[in-house]
């Protein structure tokens, strides 16, 4: 069987990829070795947080400041505006608010306010920027969730407006399991009385005037939980991330593969994209090996979105030598000299930290002298180079929009001449 | 225990210790045991020295029964020894010393000859049978020799000591820091003190003052004007996710750089190299080391560059130069050095004990108290060959799986701060009133807290948060050792980040950086 486009990965990037390619008639297949980092991280789509050591008011405004050669720079403004538009459009049963304009300033599990460009609605509650009360609800036995350190450092934090915030922790019903994830925190909230058991224990310790926060466990299958907490308490109650697994994550990629599966992309998880074969400068055929043998895959399109190396798109070997895993493409951003060295203190600035592969303006990976490697591949989220998303707050927020950028740069007709014709 | 410093603004005793590794609280708790009133200080966590970064081997004595018999001789008594009184920190390993291609098959003649001469017990077993018990070690090996090696865990030693020395009445100080010695005339009777955590300074008076500063025991001497030429060498280890081996792997050979593989709880530990360093403070690891014991790895167990490499970590021994001037008692041999100041430099009240190994420190110990004896008024018998550490009266060796034992009889009974190390919520929260302390990295040591594979990615965040919640520390504090605790970490994380140990690293940024945000956490 033949695909208009092959993705490579299956997080945020090249998940949305793929539903913006089949959105507009695409044939689609998506290849992954796992699921990726939605399992793990704030469901929140960041976009940029911090500029160098300023944090970032207005990501919109403030993206021409980054430095030459990030991501970024292959996505204009209003295609980012509009990235973001499509994604919340895509995901409204988590109900996704926000925009690239303003930041929400959010607080995470320490207690320190971030900048988000996007949340869900039910983290978007604890925005900060307005000021007011705040009451944060660990609950006893799950240990991923330390409300009195996060009250304390909030009211130590700058913020545009004073706020208040104390703590609060109960205790849930016993359970056989005394060692809770806050997957099986989750699971509580979907199949006992967990939500009614809650209104219970806050409706008379919390002031009219408290905003809740708790730990983002609020149910996997949906965000029903947090409706009915909102509904009940008639306060505003939000999720705050905390440790992996992130609940909200889980509830973001089961929205999007939903959304594809609809669409008819086939998703196959648990194989490896392992090479291409090369024609006249383009992929013609993607390989991909599974327990059995290796596969290979007829395309027109390829996007690459296998991450960095936190899901083994890039590698490091032992010998000091970086290598994109997939396709061995070029990589920029590696240090100069044969060896790695990382700085010796930690916060400071990492030699590695920016490395990935290059692009041009279709996102297509491109060589030492800027022309594409392979004429009909793109890539698309944490395998490109250039940004340190972890300092500047950016890391979901590159995802969607060069998955969004990747795929636009597909479907421009001039980019792709030669798919016509093979279909 | 109780570590909070003395408000007392002097304190008195018959016997100063000065060093908190293996070799002071060994004095400590021997001068403890023989009745005399002991205090020990140190500068900062008690083995945060070279005892706490050294490799684990409780040696049999094979490494040295061919080129130094008499230190061959040292270790089998007192591996025997430790087994029985220190059984708790103690995992029977077992020792192997195998000839791979790199060497000599013929050494293998050698070293049973000096293993027999000695007295360690050595016995050749087939290539065969040594690869079915580690089917990992490369299989080109031409000879194997079975020894009683084992592991040793540093801190529950050090701790152990240091906890039967209390128990004995002696007081031992951690964060205190000796900055002079006090003299009358050519006597030295006592030192002055600063509390590292308070700031305050007081004075400890003491018949007789042993120096147990390991390679910091030349400046320690120099306070009283006395000299110890100890040579600072300085050795690297890396430890490896999992057990790639259940033995003490050695390579069959003269000693040399990284020919030691061995098993340290969840993972194994290669080591080690020799540089001199001018300053035991100042360890930088170098790159050519580093690839140095990956290539030597790779020699025991093929594929060792690929496996994951969990943190390095640098220690200096203490190495004795001038044994021209020691010759005065029978207890110099050419493994550590006591030297009483008195016959070299007329210095009375003053004794060093320096150099040696972690396996023979309870016999340094003894040496050390014996000729303290001497200016304490006559001789009392040592008792620590024949009393066991609490925790050790039954002689019941360390098993590996005895964390998962306390835990299974209640599955998941609790929450688990730690999953690496299988440390529990009530067991952390013990530890930290025990220890009344609010660093991490005490903890850490205590607990082998976040020392497994994810660093502490997990554990460290939840430890700080039960830190604060538990009142321990403000939310300055928790804040402020959690970041000390992410540098800390870092140092033994970055000379040898590659592979899905970098993933791992990567995962870390996101955790700290990416959901908790630490870098803006107000302190
Ligand atoms: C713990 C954690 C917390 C985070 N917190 C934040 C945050 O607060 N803010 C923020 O902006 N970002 C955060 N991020 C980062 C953010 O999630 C990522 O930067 C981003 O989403 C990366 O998406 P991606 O699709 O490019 O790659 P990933 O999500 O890493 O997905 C890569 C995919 O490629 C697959 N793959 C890799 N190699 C192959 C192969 N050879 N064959 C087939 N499949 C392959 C993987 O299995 C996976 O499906 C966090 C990440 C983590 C891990
Ligand atoms: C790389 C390496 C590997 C080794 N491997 C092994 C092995 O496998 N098996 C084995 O048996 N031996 C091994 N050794 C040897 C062994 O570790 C050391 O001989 C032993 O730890 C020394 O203990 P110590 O108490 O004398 O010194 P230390 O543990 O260094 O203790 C001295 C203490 O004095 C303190 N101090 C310094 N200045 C002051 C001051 N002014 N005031 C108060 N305190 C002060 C220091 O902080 C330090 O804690 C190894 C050594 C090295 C370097």
């Amino acid at each position: 069987m033949s695909y208009d486009t092959v993705v490579v990965g299956a997080g945020l990037a090249g998940l949305t990829a793929a539903l913006r390619l089949s959105e507009r008639g695409q044939h689609v297949l998506i290849v992954a070795r796992g699921v990726g980092a939605t399992h793990l991280a704030p469901a929140t789509v960041d976009v940029l947080g911090y500029l160098g050591d300023t944090q970032v008011a207005s990501p919109a405004a403030s993206l021409p400041g980054l430095s030459n050669g990030h991501p970024y720079g292959h996505v204009p403004v209003d295609q980012l505006t509009t990235a973001l538009a499509w994604f919340c459009a895509h995901t409204a049963a988590l109900g996704y608010a926000g925009g690239p304009g303003e930041n929400l300033l959010l607080p995470t599990a320490l207690g320190v306010p971030k900048p988000s460009a996007l949340a869900p609605r039910s983290m978007a509650g604890g925005d900060l920027r307005a000021g007011g009360r705040f009451v944060f609800v660990g609950f006893k036995g799950f240990k991923d969730f330390h409300p009195t350190l996060i009250a304390a450092n909030l009211a130590r934090a700058r913020l545009p407006l004073s706020i208040e915030a104390r703590a609060l922790e109960l205790e849930p019903p016993p359970t056989r399991r005394g060692d809770l994830s806050g997957r099986v925190m989750a699971g509580r909230f979907d199949n006992e009385q967990l939500t009614d058991w809650l209104v219970h224990a806050l409706e008379h310790r919390v002031e009219p005037d408290e905003r809740i926060g708790v730990p983002a466990v609020l149910g996997l299958r949906s965000d029903a939980p947090w409706q009915e907490l909102e509904k009940r308490l008639q306060r505003k109650v939000f999720e705050v991330a905390t440790l992996p697994p992130s609940v909200p994550g889980i509830r973001l990629f089961q929205a999007l593969s939903a959304a594809l599966r609809s669409g008819g992309v086939r998703m196959v998880f648990g194989v490896t994209a392992v090479g291409a074969r090369i024609n006249a400068g383009r992929i013609e055929a993607v390989e991909v090996a599974n327990a059995t043998g290796t596969h290979a895959y007829p395309v027109t399109s390829v996007v690459l979105a296998s991450g960095g190396f936190a899901s083994g798109g890039l590698e490091l070997d032992s010998f000091g030598t970086t290598r994109e895993t997939v396709f061995d493409l070029p990589l920029s951003g590696l240090p100069e000299g044969h060896r790695v060295r990382f700085a010796p203190r930690y916060f400071d600035e990492q030699p590695l930290a920016t490395a990935g592969v290059a692009t041009d303006d279709l996102l297509r990976p491109v060589d030492g002298s800027s022309r594409p490697v392979y004429e009909n591949l793109h890539a698309a989220g944490a395998i490109l180079a250039g940004a340190t998303p972890w300092k500047e707050k950016s890391g979901t927020g590159i995802s969607v929009a060069t998955g969004y950028a990747a795929a636009e740069g597909i479907l421009v007709p001039a980019a792709a001449p030669v798919s016509e014709a093979v279909r | 225990m109780a570590t909070q410093s003395p408000s007392l603004s002097s304190l008195e005793a018959d016997v100063l210790v000065i060093g908190g590794g293996s070799t002071g609280v060994g004095v400590a708790r021997d001068a403890a045991l023989r009745g005399f009133s002991t205090i020990l200080v140190e500068r900062s966590d008690l083995a945060d020295g070279t005892t706490g970064r050294f490799h684990g081997l409780l040696h049999s004595g094979g490494r040295y029964a061919v080129k130094d018999p008499s230190a061959a001789r040292e270790c089998i008594a007192e591996n025997r020894i430790l087994r029985l009184t220190a059984a708790d920190c103690v995992e029977d390993t077992g020792g192997l010393f195998v000839s791979t291609p790199w060497d000599d098959p013929e050494y293998g003649d050698q070293f049973l000859q000096g293993c027999k001469a000695t007295g360690v017990p050595a016995e050749e077993i087939p290539v065969a049978e040594a690869l079915r018990r580690e089917p990992r070690v490369n299989p080109d090996i031409r000879r194997a020799f079975l020894v009683p090696d084992a592991a040793l865990d540093p801190w529950k030693l050090v701790w152990g000591c240091a906890r039967s020395a209390e128990e004995h009445g002696a007081r031992i100080l951690p964060y205190c820091r000796v900055l002079y010695l006090e003299m009358d005339g050519d006597r030295v009777v006592g030192a002055d003190v600063r509390n590292e955590r308070s700031g305050e300074e007081f004075r400890i008076h003491a018949t007789v003052v042993i120096n147990a500063a390991g390679a910091w025991a030349g400046q320690i001497a120099d306070l009283a004007r006395c000299t110890v030429n100890v040579r600072a060498g300085m050795g690297l280890m890396i430890a490896m996710n999992h057990r790639l081996v259940h033995m003490c792997v050695n390579r069959c050979k003269r000693p040399a750089d990284g020919d030691i593989l061995l098993p340290l709880r969840t993972a194994c530990v290669i080591g080690t190299t020799d540089v001199f360093v001018p300053d035991p403070d100042q360890t930088e690891i170098r790159q050519e080391d580093i690839d140095l014991l990956l290539d030597e790895g790779e020699k025991l167990v093929p594929g060792f560059r690929q496996a994951r490499a969990l943190h390095a970590w640098a220690g200096v021994r203490p190495l004795f130069e001038d044994t021209a001037k020691v010759a005065e008692t029978r207890d110099v041999t050419r493994s550590h050095a006591l030297l009483d100041h008195s016959s070299r430099e007329g210095v009375a009240g003053f004794l060093t004990i320096t150099g040696g190994k972690t396996t023979t420190f309870r016999l340094m110990a003894e040496a050390a108290v014996d000729a303290a004896c001497r200016q304490l008024g006559g001789p009392r018998p040592c008792r620590t060959a024949d009393v066991p550490l609490s925790g050790s009266e039954n002689h019941a060796l360390y098993q590996i799986s005895h964390r998962l034992a306390e835990r299974e009889p209640v599955p998941q009974a609790e929450e688990i701060i730690c999953e690496c190390e299988l440390i529990t919520r009530s067991r952390l929260e013990d530890t930290i009133k025990q220890r009344d302390t609010t660093s991490l990295d005490d903890i850490r040591r205590l607990l082998r807290l976040a020392m497994g594979p994810c660093q502490g990615g997990f554990c460290i965040y939840r430890a700080a948060g039960i830190l604060h919640q538990g009142g321990h520390v403000d939310q300055a504090g928790a804040n402020q050792t959690l970041l000390d605790f992410l540098e800390e970490r870092w140092k033994g994380v970055h000379p040898i980040l590659h592979g899905d140990q970098l993933r791992q690293a990567r995962l870390d940024d996101w955790i700290f950086q990416g959901i908790l945000d630490v870098e803006h956490v107000p302190v």
